[in-house]
């Protein structure tokens, strides 16, 4: 431990980068901008606080949930459908567009990397093609197909299928990018194609992050029916609207409540399926 | 038979991996390189499938040319040659005979790899290669399961599927610990023996290259620098070949010795 020899091989402290706190500054001075009067939208604490009463007897009605409204979302027979009502209907939109839109979401996501794309024009234009689906939201989406095929569950379908494949072809791609290559130059060199790469060298790498992007997709998609029923798209959207107008927020409660059981019981698959996946 | 005619390499950035390389190997033979890292060995492997794409010169595989072959003449080529990688390259996250059915993609369309509907003859020959390496009783474990010793043997399965013509190995034990390496390197001895594959393997410990490589050939900053026996390589040629005295670092130790009178 003799510092005198080491001390001329330790190399000097190299100068911090200014990027990150100058980063932070413009951050906060945009933020206090927007929130200003003059030139922002003027966000006023005391209006928020004195206008607190109303929210409380949304919120005291929302803790107070009216059961007897579920028949209204959900009806149960002996005879088949044996369920139907909104809330179905709104499963049921969700589990379609999920098994659709994730399914083509699978080959987009291997043009759209690096990593598996035939080239990089192929790259450039999937990703291009795939902003822009994800650009545009799920109730534009909405609104455009209930103008071009009328309104009902269909075009709630369409506009989860066309937002599905912007989510899962995204996060999946990125993935795919970050795979082991070693698995790669292993397939090329054994004399097979492409397409047969992609199956056994790449593909039993992403799996599980795929289910699981195709689950938080189901996930989504069922809360997306909220918005989707506004505009005349399906499922129970149209019902908490209706209710919404009521001022019934002992009514909106149950649905907030049964969309939450929904959302929860697909997180528990989820993390089920990953543990037996990875 | 593999010839090298006036084979460069030259990476982007100016390295050249490959000066102007002229080498004959004959069918059957257990070549083995030496050099240290950097020297040229990967690339010198990797031309002959075309992995690494020349940039002068030509590398001729039974006859065919490497350099002016089109997409679907290197897959064929490829078809015959196995390679083995240093960190072997299993997928993981899938069974080992999965792993090893990769070897018989080649012969398999593209639908039936899509779905996974191997024909029973491919599954038979994967399962054939595992037997060689003597690792068919864990075909159906998931391959992160398995020691590195075991991993590199799956690769060799793996390469043994393809029914190749040629061998390469990059590096195979570089990963390993000596008696799990001797055991891989005389497995890689056996397979060239018994079923005359050209086998080409890349080492750093010369010890190991003098025990098992046939014929050795030295590399220094991509050009040749030795080509003859392992029998005949002593401190003086390896001396050479490194260009510099060696060190306890460059020999993988006593198992060598005691593998050797194994042997």
């Amino acid at each position: 431990m003799s510092t005198a020899t080491t001390a001329g091989r330790r190399p000097a402290k190299p100068r911090r980068s200014l990027a990150v706190p100058v980063g932070i500054g413009i951050f906060v001075v945009i933020t206090l901008l927007s929130v200003s009067d003059q030139w922002g939208i003027g966000l006023d604490i005391g209006g928020i606080i004195e206008d607190l009463g109303n929210g409380r007897v949304i919120l005291e009605q929302l803790l107070d949930p009216n059961w007897d409204f579920i028949p209204r979302t959900i009806q149960f027979s002996a005879q088949p459908p044996f369920v139907t009502g909104p809330l179905v209907e709104t499963f049921q939109m969700a589990i379609v567009a999920a098994f659709i839109g994730c399914l083509v979401a699978l080959p987009v996501a291997f043009f759209a990397s690096r990593t598996t794309a035939p080239s990089r024009p192929t790259v450039v234009i999937s990703r291009g093609i795939l902003s822009v689906v994800r650009a545009i939201p799920d109730i534009l989406y909405a609104i455009i197909f209930v103008a071009a095929v009328g309104i009902g569950p269909l075009p709630g379908i369409m506009a989860l299928i066309f937002f599905n494949i912007g989510v899962v072809a995204k996060l999946l791609s990125e993935t795919v990018d970050a795979v082991d290559e070693g698995p790669i130059e292993a397939a090329d060199a054994g004399g097979g194609n492409r397409t047969q790469m992609v199956r056994w060298a790449v593909l039993p790498q992403v799996l599980p992050n795929y289910v699981a992007y195709s689950l938080y997709a189901f996930e989504l998609n069922v809360r997306a029916s909220t918005v989707l029923g506004l505009v005349g798209a399906g499922g129970i959207g149209f019902l908490l609207n209706v209710q919404r107008g009521f001022g019934a927020w002992s009514n909106i409660s149950v649905i907030i409540i049964e969309l939450f059981v929904i959302v929860f019981v697909i997180e528990l698959i989820s993390i089920r399926l990953r543990r037996r996946l990875v | 038979m593999i010839r090298f005619e006036k084979a460069s390499v030259t990476y982007p950035g100016g390295v050249h991996a490959l000066k102007d390389l002229d080498l004959e190997i004959p069918d059957g033979q257990m070549l083995v390189t030496v050099g240290l890292s950097g020297a040229g060995k990967s690339t010198l492997i990797r031309a002959i499938n075309g992995l690494v794409p020349l940039t002068s010169g030509d590398v001729i595989v039974d006859g065919v040319s490497v350099r002016g072959a089109s997409t679907k003449q290197l897959r064929e080529l490829r078809s015959h040659i196995g390679m083995i990688f240093q960190t072997f390259n299993l997928v993981k996250r899938t069974s080992v005979l999965n792993n090893v059915l990769m070897g018989r993609l080649h012969t398999t369309s593209t639908w039936r790899s899509l779905l996974g509907w191997y024909r029973p003859e491919d599954v038979e020959i994967a399962m054939q290669a595992l037997e060689r390496v003597d690792i068919v009783e864990k075909a159906y474990v998931r391959a992160s399961n398995l020691s590195g010793g075991q991993q590199q043997r799956v690769g060799i399965a793996r390469a043994l599927a393809q029914e190749p013509t040629i061998l390469l190995a990059d590096e195979p034990v570089a990963s390993l610990d000596p008696p799990t390496s001797h055991v891989v390197m005389r497995d890689l001895q056996r397979i060239n023996r018994e079923l005359g594959i050209t086998t080409i393997v890349n080492l750093h410990f010369l010890d190991l290259a003098k025990v098992y490589g046939e014929r050795i050939v030295g590399l220094r900053a991509g050009e040749l620098v030795y080509d003859g026996t392992g029998a005949a390589a002593d401190e003086g040629v390896f001396r050479d070949i490194y260009g510099r005295s060696l060190t306890a670092d460059d020999m993988m130790g006593k198992p060598a010795a005691e593998a050797a009178a194994g042997v």
